[in-house]
């Protein structure tokens, strides 16, 4: 209740010019620069690209790839591509309209009024094509199938569901909506209707504060994309492709308690700013837990062992990368524990 | 019954002997007989009219099994386990040649015998199960098949065929619909469809408890169309099944569950119209708690457990036995934030199924939102070690 009515007194009392911004029009921006601004330029905020906003297709405009008597070829010409496919006797050619994901790239294509996942995508480590992580097993019988894998009506609502915001509405996809990447809504459930009452001075719309949730909680939320605990363990997601699972990993882990915040995503990660590299940057975390004198900020909280090894870049031994199969990419594994040498991976 | 439909499947092997089961038997007798090979030969000649030691009668049972004298052969391999009850192979071949000879219930006795001696047995834990089933014990002969499944007993073809047949009939007539249906689904989806496979997939469907040979005349037309209709949409014909289904609603306006079971079919690849057959089940039977408990559970998929909880109170009202209303009701109220709440109906699943999947998952999350870590784990290791890995290898990005 105080917060809101600070909320409200700021509101009323901010300048026009900063409320509506440069442009004149009031956006997130306005209130929560610090999270608008930045978060756009994150994996999330790029994970879907339209024509003519696709950097990676623009800096590699002619693109090749051969497998099983199939060619692929993805050429950008004035921001448009298009993504090319040939068994010598036939050629079709399709534009790319939607570019998922902020790094490596698979194209969502259309043809004959159905969406097909591409069979080859853009991978940064070969700075080329390669056959898109899922489908290796997928032998094409003919140019139709060499396209890519079919989509069901589910699977389209869940690959926009999580690479674009308000793609998806009453469960149904609604590509006249779509706005490309995560934007502020798609994880804040009611921004929008927050930001058009907020300026007449209406505070009571402000969305639930995703920063409270449990760390049970949290890891569920982000798991709707990033694939929870129960997800991988319903469809039975085994070995080492589940390591890009991060909520999966993380809730294997012994220390994993669903009421601790010094375990949750957001512990580690703000989802506004672009994941950090540096191992050293995680050191904190870690020590919220294991460092060997209790932390003042949580007295009340549980103390692990302290490492007898190193106090600093913890995430190095504990946290490995591990390679994806297909050798494309490397994932830092969030099933933290003490790894042993010739460990198996555990599942 | 489930004779006339393995001699359909399994080919003119099985249209010799004891009909239905007969593939399976010669398949169990030669791996015996592979297992009698390697066994160290006893030391006395063969044909004595009546030997003595054990020796002589192990070898003369083997002779006369391999020259099918089955009466004598169990009479030798009968006087063999006496002289030395530890012998497992003698109780082996006793049970399967019992089994033979519809002798059931002497051969329920020597199987245990045998797996007491060899506990992870799973063949003869599926022979028991079948024998169990022939004696109208079918709680025993349930646990049995399915311990043996887990052991191994279904991998080879021909034996998939009749143990998971007889465990879906067991399925369905001990009132597990849902699970009876899956073990059904695989048989459609292998092509191995035909009247029996219809009949039990109508039956589960439609939730009736009975086998095939029981259904009433009356009712044999309604469930032989439901049994097509569901198999049309397991195969992808969902065009073919929607008109099927029509026909049904039409012909047989007061038939209970077909909305449900249309719905059930739908769940996973439509499932704003298996929510939409869901209701049209409740509009016609507003007290059916599987039709309240797929619908709660069809809004916890979509997130809105709000939404739920209605359906979800109303289907452990009408079934408090029925497992999926338990575990609807305690999800959706662990979902909503009443955790406590949600715990007793979770551990009131297990009680009644200990193997139940979602309930131990859902108990994992309780437990972790209420800050009991090491029930968690415990509950997210149990869940790890039974779920079935590889289900789904190629995950999507």
């Amino acid at each position: 209740m105080r917060l809101c009515s600070v909320l409200a007194i700021l509101t009323l009392c901010y300048p026009s010019v900063y409320l509506q911004g440069q442009s004149g029009k009031i956006t997130c921006a306005s209130c929560h620069p610090a999270q608008a601004l930045s978060q756009p330029d994150t994996q999330m905020g790029r994970a879907l690209r339209l024509p003519g906003g696709n950097e990676t297709l623009n800096a590699h405009p002619q693109l090749s790839f051969r497998k099983g008597g199939y060619s692929y070829s993805v050429e950008t010409r004035n921001g448009q591509s298009q993504y090319v496919v040939s068994d010598g006797a036939q050629t079709v050619s399709l534009p790319i309209l939607w570019s998922m994901g902020a790094e490596a790239q698979t194209w969502v294509l259309e043809r004959n009024g159905r969406m097909y996942e591409s069979l080859v995508s853009y991978y940064p480590s070969v700075n080329g094509l390669d056959i898109t992580v899922g489908d290796e097993h997928l032998t094409p019988k003919n140019i139709d199938e060499a396209i890519g894998r079919p989509f069901s009506d589910t699977d389209s609502a869940a690959c926009f569901g999580c690479h674009a915001s308000n793609a998806v509405v009453d469960h149904k996809l609604h590509l006249s909506t779509l706005k490309p990447g995560l934007t502020c809504e798609h994880c804040h459930t009611g921004a929008g209707a927050h930001l058009a009452a907020i300026v007449h001075g209406d505070t009571s719309s402000i969305p639930p504060r995703l920063g409270k949730l449990s760390s049970e909680d949290i890891s569920n939320f982000c798991g709707q994309c990033h694939r929870s605990w129960e997800l991988v363990v319903r469809a039975g997601w085994r070995g080492e492709t589940n390591v890009r699972f991060q909520p999966y990993r993380l809730a294997n882990s012994k220390c994993f308690d669903g009421t601790d915040p010094r375990i949750s995503c957001v512990a580690c990660h703000d989802p506004h700013q672009k994941v950090v590299r540096d191992s050293s940057y995680y050191d904190a975390r870690c020590l919220a837990c294991h460092a060997s004198l209790p932390v003042a900020a949580s007295p009340s909280a549980s103390q692990a062992k302290s490492c007898p090894v190193a106090k600093a870049n913890c995430t190095t031994c504990h946290m490995p990368k591990v390679p994806f199969p297909g050798g494309h990419f490397q994932f830092t594994d969030h099933q933290i524990r003490i790894v042993k040498p010739n460990q198996p991976y555990p599942n | 019954m489930a004779g006339s439909y393995f001699s359909d499947m399994a080919g003119p092997a099985l249209h010799a002997g004891k009909k239905g089961t007969a593939g399976f038997l010669r398949t169990i007798l030669r791996v015996g007989l592979a297992l009698a090979l390697l066994l160290p030969g006893p030391a006395l000649a063969v044909g004595q009219d009546r030997p003595e030691t054990f020796d002589q009668l192990a070898l003369s049972a083997a002779a006369a099994r391999e020259q099918n004298d089955i009466p004598r052969a169990i009479d030798l391999y009968q006087r063999a386990v006496q002289l030395n009850p530890k012998w497992p192979d003698g109780w082996w071949y006793l049970g399967s040649l019992q089994y033979a000879v519809n002798a059931y219930a002497p051969s329920v006795e020597a199987l245990t015998h045998y797996i007491e001696l060899t506990p992870r047995a799973g063949p003869a834990l599926a022979l028991r199960g079948l024998c169990e089933f022939e004696q109208g014990q079918y709680p025993e002969s349930l646990q049995d098949l399915q311990h043996g499944i887990a052991l191994g007993a279904a991998n080879q073809p021909r034996n998939t065929q009749i143990i998971l047949y007889h465990e879906a009939l067991l399925l369905t007539r001990l009132g597990k619909f849902e699970e009876a249906l899956g073990k059904y689904t695989v048989f459609v989806k292998q092509g191995a469809i035909n009247q029996d496979v219809t009949a039990g997939v109508g039956l589960s469907g439609l939730r009736m408890p009975i086998f095939p040979k029981d259904i009433d005349p009356a009712q044999a037309q309604l469930v032989s169309l439901t049994g097509r209709a569901a198999i049309s949409v397991i195969t992808g014909d969902l065009a073919g099944g929607h008109q099927a289904f029509l026909d049904i609603f039409h012909r047989f306006p007061a038939a209970p569950n077909v909305h449900y079971l249309y719905g059930y079919l739908l769940f996973s690849t439509d499932p704003d119209q298996a929510i939409e057959q869901f209701q049209q089940e409740l509009t016609a039977y507003p007290s059916s708690a599987i039709a309240h408990a797929m619908l709660a559970w069809a809004y916890g998929l979509r997130g809105d457990f709000a939404a739920a909880l209605p359906d979800a109170q109303k289907a452990a009202a009408e079934a408090p036995s029925l497992p999926m209303a338990q575990l609807v009701l305690g999800r959706t109220l662990v979902e909503t934030g009443d955790v406590n709440s949600g715990l007793p109906h979770l551990e009131d699943v297990l009680r009644m199924e200990p193997g139940n999947l979602e309930a131990h998952m859902t108990l994992a999350k309780a437990y972790s939102e209420l800050g009991r870590k090491e029930d968690a784990r415990r509950e997210r290791l149990w869940c790890l070690a039974v779920s079935n890995p590889g289900t789904a290898p190629n995950a999507p990005m």
